[in-house]
């Protein structure tokens, strides 16, 4: 594959993860600040695998499985996450991140 | 060959494992500990020969009971668990043990969280024998802040109103000059190009030609600030009577009697014993601390109202007659500069507990209102004048000898320069004598309901200070002969 | 080897037996079922010291040498490169010596006197056995100093009786007056004292490195320094600043324990003390150790001329300065502490002229009088209750045995033969003319002690005309007089036959080898009698003009309006010293402390807690950036990591560039 692949795959990384960073600095619900980190990783975990795919020899084959190890935590975060979102709600009645700043005391 | 230091080591961290977790029982465990240790140290006394003799000032020192082992070995990194005594540490571990065991008979009836407390009073002791054994940077520097810890906790949470402030700056004080000297001792190692941490190996590679004189000095200095924080010298001082007016009685006595000598025990064995030159070089600089402290501690004690804040003041200016005799670095100023310290801290320790006693009975430590308290408590009284007459530096009493070695040093190495702590003798006869006019002597006025004598343990805890007072006043000779069989004494 | 050593080796027992007095008093008093058994037990051991003390003397008075029993090693320290190379031991002995003995003679005889007197005099006071006990080991120490062998020793004694004096002072503790006094006492002395020790370090460094670095023992410190001490003969000629400086320290510490000026102050406010301990402690014996300290020193040491004309300086001023001040007091106990600090003036005088066994003498025979006379003060004072003279009168009558004993001291001391004081006084008055001739310098402080002879049976005599003459108390509210029971009214018997005989034991010949060549006044023959011819001559005038003022007749007495009235407010005040003491003492050491205190609040505690409040500052500006909201955390996130990027790509190349290229 040539440069311009690449260059084309990398921007979708880059596209990718300009929405997740996005949504995070603006979303003030929770979940959707969740799905926006989801799509931040997604953008590294894409860059994994193209370059293991560009990449010869054992360099290859590590990149898929940091790839996997990526998709594992992410599953696992959101696990933790979603249930922070329901112990806040059940707290506090609301999912609002701004509102949930009583570390600052 | 018996590991006697390792085992007085672990008498100590046993007891104090032990007393932690013996609930209401911890005073007798604290006390059975203190008496074993207290027999241990007897036994070392006696087990403790003539210091062979050193074959000349620049001499690899030797230490008695030494034993080493490897601790971290990395190429560039040698850390051992070394320890070993001279008569210089002797005479410092016995002033803990004494003072060990007369703390905790004060205290014997302290009832809020007993086993927390008695456990930190062994802690403190752990912490400076270890001061005292520990022959290597790191093991030393463990050590020592050892003792800062159960100290801030004593503070914290056994002590008066404004305990939190206190404790918090007694603790920043000394932290950041522990930073300092834990620095500028690893400094002096790798800069003189030491073979490992151990102090012979140290003393080998500072005593060596090639190292230079300006980074001795400097050197020298960064260490000076380090340990002269815990003595404390002027202008570094404010933290002492702060610490002392809101520390409860028993944390008075440890801090007073074991933590301002770990100061001067550092400044000897790792700042003038390790860097001789750079003592020489800017020994103006430490003379002028150490005359301000002199002159300062003692003009200050006149005006102070409160009994505790007027020891620790008084304090002050002990130190800085301790800080004065180690300055003139001769063997004799040594010699005066180890019995200052010891006579300092059992005075200091039966006066401090004497002001907790007062302000026990009598509701307060204001020496402006408290009036005539000798009818209402004649044993406290004799207490108060027994510690106050040793301060002052009565004949007969533990002072007399140390004082009177430390002014001869001096005047040896000074001339007339003595003349200022001579006067300042009256200065400090002032005060207490103003002290004892006010608080003991003239009729009896605001005297509590309530107040009363001392009580059985108090009083046993301080007798055995008095008791140290006249017999090491009376015959000092015991002391004495153990300090001078030390490597140090081949200093010019 | 004397004949005597065998019995002189025990003499450690003379303080030891009160030291046991002193323990057993002190520790089990307090549980005897009548506190006089403690008196008692006091009493007799300070009577076997006293058995001891004149068996010593009769051994030196027949055998006069020394003897010295330096056995106990008290500190062996090490020496240091410049001054004492081979370290050195401080070795703690007793010296047996013809003054030694004639010391143990005048302390332990007057001290169980004393002990016996307070049988009856304190017997209605609390703390008994504290009495006892303090005055036991008053005399543990006093023994101990006139039995040291070096000038540490004496120190270390000398501090002691100090402190025993400031108890004793300060025994009616509950009395404000009382505990101040006390303290004064022990502050003024401790002026004398620190000089003291400076001067001990001064004679120390020069012997010891003129002694060939030999150290301690072997260095001219000791008192035995193969002088013969008992020839009254100056040693050496030595004369160096350091010894001068060393000699004037000598005399500061003299000069605070005897009341000399300017240290006098405390003396006249120590009578706050019972009586009793007036009369041993600040007349007879803790006093005169200052003056003993000059003969020693002057005996083993030697002064310089200059350290002897301060001495005569100080010694001769003293005399009238302190014989001024009881001409007006109506305080009995004052006049006659007044008069102590002027007698020792006498005495200093006498040593500072270089007759030191004459200053002795007159430390003997002073003694003796000296005790005797407040003794008997001490009889009026249990009898009437009060101290005021002016409130007493008419005693004569109620009181034989205490009026003619106040009578004999008084005589004694205004210098009247045959009494004992004036052989001693006289003797002073001659050996310092003697020296006039050569020191023209001392006139005027010989003039001073002339004059004072005038004054001294003056005012004593109207303290004895106030008290005993007249038709009965002029204060009714006083009780009525009683004579003093028999443990009272004995040692003021045995005290009135010495003060009448004391001054002759100089003559004795035995005896006079414990005073060798005080008998004698150097100028022996007209001019001797000329001189004590003007010296009881003015004795005489005193006691008349005494008479004459306030005796039975009163014919004469000083008018309201009298342009010496202004005088009398400057003498009662005392010439404002002790305002002024005051004055430094709680004005300017103590203003000066609350000043260094405020500036050790404020600008050295307030400089770290400046440095405080900035951490707290900063950090609280920080803590705004901490607004909890997980959004603002992740846009520094961002923000960090955009800057980082910025940094790599752009701004680090441009750096490795710049540098590189230029």
């Amino acid at each position: 594959m040539s440069g311009l692949v690449l260059a084309q795959f990398l921007g979708l990384s880059a596209a990718l993860l300009g929405i997740g960073l996005f949504g995070i600095l603006t979303r003030r619900n929770f979940i959707l600040l969740l799905i926006a980190i989801e799509v931040a990783i997604n953008a590294a975990v894409l860059n994994f695998v193209y370059f293991a795919g560009f990449a010869s020899g054992p360099g290859g084959v590590s990149g898929q499985a940091a790839a996997v190890v990526v998709v594992g935590l992410a599953a696992t975060e959101v696990a933790v996450g979603l249930a922070i979102v329901l112990a806040l709600n059940r707290q506090r009645g609301s999912i609002n991140v701004a509102e949930a700043s009583t570390l600052r005391q | 060959m018996v590991p006697i230091l390792s085992i007085l080591l672990l008498t100590l961290l046993g007891g104090t494992v032990l007393t932690f977790a013996s609930g209401k029982q911890a005073r007798w465990v604290a006390l059975g500990t203190s008496i074993v240790f207290l027999f241990e140290t007897f036994y070392l006394l006696d087990a403790y020969t003539a210091w062979p003799g050193r074959a000349g000032l620049y001499a690899v020192p030797q230490y008695s009971f030494s034993e080493s082992y490897a601790w971290i070995s990395l190429p560039w990194l040698h850390i051992n668990y070394t320890v070993g005594v001279d008569g210089i540490s002797l005479i410092l571990i016995l002033l803990t043990a004494f003072l060990q065991i007369a703390t905790v008979v004060y205290c014997w009836t302290e009832t809020n969280r007993p086993a927390a407390w008695f456990g930190l009073v062994l802690l403190t002791c752990l912490g400076s024998i270890g001061v005292f054994i520990a022959l290597d940077i790191l093991l030393f520097f463990l050590f020592w802040e050892a003792t800062l810890i159960p100290m801030f906790f004593m503070i914290g949470y056994w002590g008066g109103p404004k305990r939190r402030y206190a404790a918090l700056k007694f603790f920043v004080y000394t932290h950041v000059a522990s930073i300092v000297m834990l620095v500028a001792l690893l400094a002096v190692a790798f800069y003189a190009h030491a073979a490992s941490f151990d102090f012979a190996d140290i003393f080998v590679a500072t005593h060596s030609p090639g190292f230079p004189i300006v980074t001795q000095a400097l050197l020298f200095l960064a260490l000076f600030f380090g340990f002269g924080v815990k003595f404390p010298i002027v202008p570094f001082h404010t933290w002492l009577p702060d610490a002392h007016v809101e520390a409860p009685t028993g944390g008075s006595v440890l801090l007073a009697g074991l933590l301002l000598k770990l100061g001067g025990y550092g400044l000897i064995r790792w700042a003038v014993e390790v860097l001789p030159q750079g003592l020489a070089h800017t020994s103006w600089i430490v003379y002028a601390v150490a005359f301000a402290s002199i002159v300062w501690g003692s003009v200050l004690s006149l005006s102070q109202r409160d009994l505790k804040r007027m020891v620790a003041y008084s304090s002050i200016n002990h130190m800085g007659i301790v800080l004065l005799a180690i300055a003139v670095y001769s063997s004799l100023g040594l010699l005066a500069a180890v019995l200052l310290m010891f006579a300092h801290g059992v005075v200091s320790g039966l006066l401090f507990m004497a002001s907790g006693s007062v302000h026990h009975s009598f509701g307060t430590r204001d020496i402006a209102s408290l009036h005539g308290i000798t009818p209402k408590a004649p044993v406290l009284a004799t207490m108060i004048m027994v510690g106050s007459l040793a301060s002052l530096g009565l004949p007969a009493l533990i002072s007399f000898p140390a004082e009177f070695a430390a002014l001869l040093a001096t005047w040896d190495r000074l001339g007339y320069w003595v003349v200022v702590p001579l006067l300042i003798l009256v200065v400090t006869a002032g005060f207490y004598l103003w002290m004892m006019q006010r608080v003991l002597f003239g009729p009896p006025q605001n005297v509590p309901e309530k107040a009363h004598d001392l009580d059985v343990y108090e009083t046993a805890g301080m007798a055995i200070l008095v008791a140290l007072i006249i017999l090491y006043g009376v015959l000092p000779g015991f002391l004495v002969n153990v300090i001078v069989n030390s490597p140090v004494y081949g200093f010019p | 080897m004397g004949a005597f050593d065998t019995l002189f080796q025990w003499a450690f027992l003379v303080p030891l037996f009160p030291l046991v007095g002193f323990v057993i008093v002190g520790f089990f008093g307090d549980r005897m079922k009548k506190a006089e058994y403690g008196g008692w037990v006091a009493v007799v051991l300070s009577g076997l010291a006293m058995f001891v003390g004149i068996l010593i003397a009769i051994g030196e008075a027949l055998s006069p040498g020394t003897y010295t029993d330096a056995s106990y090693t008290w500190l062996n320290l090490p020496g240091t490169q410049s001054v004492f190379s081979n370290g050195f031991s401080l070795v703690m002995g007793t010296l047996v010596d013809p003054i030694s003995a004639l010391m143990l003679v005048v302390v332990n005889v007057v001290g169980f006197l004393v002990m016996l007197y307070s049988i009856a005099y304190m017997h209605h006071d609390q703390g008994l056995p504290r009495y006892y006990a303090e005055l036991s080991l008053f005399l543990v120490a006093m023994n101990g100093l006139v039995l040291s062998d070096n000038l540490l020793e004496f120190f270390l004694f000398w501090e002691l009786v100090g402190v025993c004096s400031y108890f004793l002072i300060g025994f009616y503790y509950e009395k404000p007056s009382a505990a101040s006094a006390a303290k004064e006492a022990f502050l003024v002395t401790r002026v004398g004292d620190v000089l003291f020790l400076l001067g001990i370090f001064l004679y120390f460094a020069t012997y010891a490195t003129s002694g060939g670095g030999a150290g301690w023992a072997a260095s001219g410190f000791k008192f035995t320094n193969g002088n013969t001490p008992f020839l009254g003969s100056l040693v050496g000629s030595a004369s160096s600043p350091t010894l001068t400086i060393a000699g004037l320290m000598m005399l500061a510490g003299a000069a605070g324990k005897s009341a000399q000026f300017p240290l006098d102050v405390w003396l006249p406010d120590a009578m706050e003390g019972p009586t009793t301990v007036s009369a041993l402690i600040h007349a007879a014996t803790m006093v005169a150790a200052g003056v003993y300290l000059l003969v020693v020193v002057s005996l083993f040491l030697g002064f310089t001329a200059d350290d002897r004309l301060a001495i005569v300086a100080v010694g001769g001023f003293t005399t009238i300065w302190a014989a001024s001040m009881a001409l007006v007091n109506t305080d009995i106990k004052r006049v006659v502490a007044y008069s102590t600090i002027s007698q020792l003036g006498y005495m200093v005088l006498a040593v500072g002229a270089g007759f030191a066994m004459v200053g002795l003498y007159h430390l003997f025979t002073h003694a003796f009088f000296k005790a005797l006379l407040f003794l008997a003060a001490g009889s009026v004072i249990h009898a009437v209750g009060t101290q005021d003279l002016l409130k007493m009168g008419g005693l004569r009558k109620s009181m034989r045995v205490t009026w003619i004993a106040f009578f004999v001291g008084a005589m004694s001391l205004s210098g009247i033969p045959p009494f004992a004081g004036f052989w001693s006084k006289d003797d002073v008055l001659a050996s310092v003319y003697s020296q006039v001739g050569a020191h023209p310098l001392y006139w005027p402080f010989l003039l001073c002690a002339f004059a004072t002879v005038f004054l001294t049976a003056y005012y004593i005599f109207r303290a004895w005309f106030l008290a005993f003459d007249g038709d009965g108390s002029r204060d009714a509210s006083l009780p009525h007089a009683h004579e003093a029971p028999w443990a009272m009214r004995l040692p003021l018997i045995v005290l009135s036959g010495l003060a009448l005989v004391a001054g002759l034991f100089a003559f004795v010949p035995s005896f006079a080898n414990l005073l060798p060549g005080a008998g004698v006044p150097p100028t022996y023959g007209t001019t001797d009698l000329m001189l004590s011819a003007t010296s009881v001559g003015l004795g005489f005038g005193g006691l008349g003009l005494a008479y004459l003022m306030w005796g039975n007749g009163r014919v004469f007495t000083l008018p309201a309006d009298s342009p010496l009235q202004p005088f009398r407010t400057v003498l009662l005040r005392r010439y404002y010293v002790k305002d002024a003491y005051d004055w430094f003492g709680l004005k300017a050491v103590y203003g000066l402390s609350r000043a260094a205190d405020f500036v050790d609040q404020y600008v050295i505690d307030g400089t770290v807690r400046g440095i405080e409040r900035a951490f707290s500052q900063l950090s609280d500006a920080g803590r705004r950036l901490q607004t909890g909201v997980v959004s603002d955390y992740a846009a520094y996130v961002v923000s960090g990591l955009v800057g980082l990027l910025v940094f790599l790509l752009w701004i680090a190349p441009w750096l490795v560039r710049s540098v590189g290229g230029g």
